[in-house]
């Protein structure tokens, strides 16, 4: 699709800025180990990313909005509940000084 | 039972996930070709960067056999076909101004091309 | 509105939210079975640990000092990189190129971020980011500029677009007066980014 992520020949981005290890790239193995998808799957799900988003966003939110997006789509989780979660983890977070 | 037990790492890891494919299907192409990479605006998943559609260039090498990302991607089976690496002079792709020396390779899939008239 | 927010954050820092997110899935797959927190954390230490750029210094060292193995890694390169070890997760389809004195080449995946993690490790931030994959194309010499390259007029540059599975891989020049030196202090010499092409060996004398 002619989507944002095709990016050969595109000028303005500026200078090349020279940096982030995730748990992310891990989750990467297990989704694609447990048959939720393959690297193409992954790839076009990246590129739905609406253009703003996937501009925004750092390389490994691409990944994260991936993974759980085709996670969601094959019933390992639900958006629900890892709504749920976020919402307890935060709460946690508040409680602790740092 | 997870589906990437500890154990799995390693193996996993080292063997990888190769996409090519036995070499059952016909070459359309072979090195010394001119070559137009077809100017498709597919909405789906695709290799072919839009800078490269429509332009001229000629076929370094056949790669081999390899399956198609464009159709693994939705479900629609591995569709084999060669690759093929192809050279695009940086005047073919950015214009006059551009280097008359510099260029792109590029690996393109057997049904991104036709052949130059 | 809060664009201020928004924008609070840097390009490429990531959103207190986004690790929420990542351990809230972390934590649900987990407590599901679906991964073995183990395992992930074999997996991280892979990448930061054991698999990086010294690999592909090795492969170079060896091509500069054995012709019989270059020529085999020119022709071949998963086949010859594998001799040393080297071989998985994407590298099962390497593709070497070599700098010479008429050719200068360079890597980059405009698509997304591919690259030879066997032999390289994962790639470093800028590679994956817009600049660099928008510009690597289009403005080769001005990319190896800022970079610290320069490429004389008369020299081709070549970039290599990773858009597909196989994967390359850049035989740097051998570094001039480095004829006496071993191996093993030839992969000194061997940069990450002179295997991307976006760099060159370091000189002979320069310190580690």
């Amino acid at each position: 699709m002619n989507g944002v992520h095709d990016m050969g020949g595109l000028q303005g981005f500026g200078p090349i800025d020279r940096e982030a290890q995730e748990r992310v790239f891990a989750l990467f193995f297990g989704g694609f180990a447990g048959g939720f998808y393959n690297i193409d799957m992954f790839r076009a799900e990246i590129e739905r990313m609406p253009g703003h988003e996937y501009l925004r966003s750092s390389y490994y939110e691409h990944w994260l909005h991936a993974i759980e997006a085709l996670l969601i789509q094959g019933g390992a989780v639900t958006h629900a509940e890892l709504q749920a979660r976020i919402a307890e983890l935060q709460a946690a977070g508040r409680k602790e000084p740092h | 039972m997870p589906a990437l037990p500890l154990e799995m790492v390693a193996p996993l890891l080292a063997t990888g996930a190769s996409t090519r494919m036995p070499n059952t299907e016909p070459a359309r192409f072979k090195p010394g070709d001119v070559v137009i990479a077809r100017n498709i605006h597919p909405i789906n998943h695709t290799r072919l960067p839009r800078y490269v559609r429509g332009k001229r260039g000629t076929v370094r090498a056949d790669n081999g056999t390899f399956s198609f990302n464009d159709t693994v991607a939705h479900g629609l089976g591995h569709q084999p076909q060669h690759v093929y690496s192809v050279r695009f002079s940086a005047q073919e792709l950015w214009g006059p101004d551009a280097s008359p020396l510099d260029s792109v390779y590029i690996d393109l899939f057997d049904r991104y091309l036709d052949p130059a008239p | 509105m809060s664009h201020d927010h928004d924008h609070a954050h840097g390009h490429d820092a990531p959103l207190p939210e986004v690790v929420l997110r990542v351990k809230a899935l972390e934590a649900l797959l987990t407590e599901k079975g679906l991964v073995d927190s183990a395992a992930l954390d074999a997996i991280v230490d892979t990448y930061e640990k054991k698999i990086g750029p010294r690999n592909g210094a090795q492969v170079v060292a060896r091509a500069w000092t054995d012709p019989a193995y270059k020529a085999r890694l020119l022709a071949d390169g998963s086949k010859a990189i594998a001799e040393l070890g080297y071989s998985g997760v994407q590298g099962e389809d390497m593709v070497v190129v070599e700098n010479t004195a008429s050719v200068h080449n360079m890597v980059v995946c405009t698509l997304c971020s591919c690259y030879p993690w066997p032999t390289l490790g994962l790639p470093p931030v800028w590679y994956k980011s817009a600049p660099y994959r928008s510009r690597a194309v289009i403005d080769p010499r001005g990319v190896l500029k800022e970079f610290g390259v320069d490429i004389p007029a008369d020299k081709e540059v070549r970039v290599w677009d990773s858009n597909a599975e196989l994967r390359y891989f850049v035989l740097p020049e051998r570094p001039a007066g480095s004829e006496g030196l071993s191996e093993a202090e030839l992969i000194e010499l061997v940069t990450r980014d002179s295997m991307i092409g976006t760099g060159l060996p370091k000189p002979v004398g320069a310190s580690a």
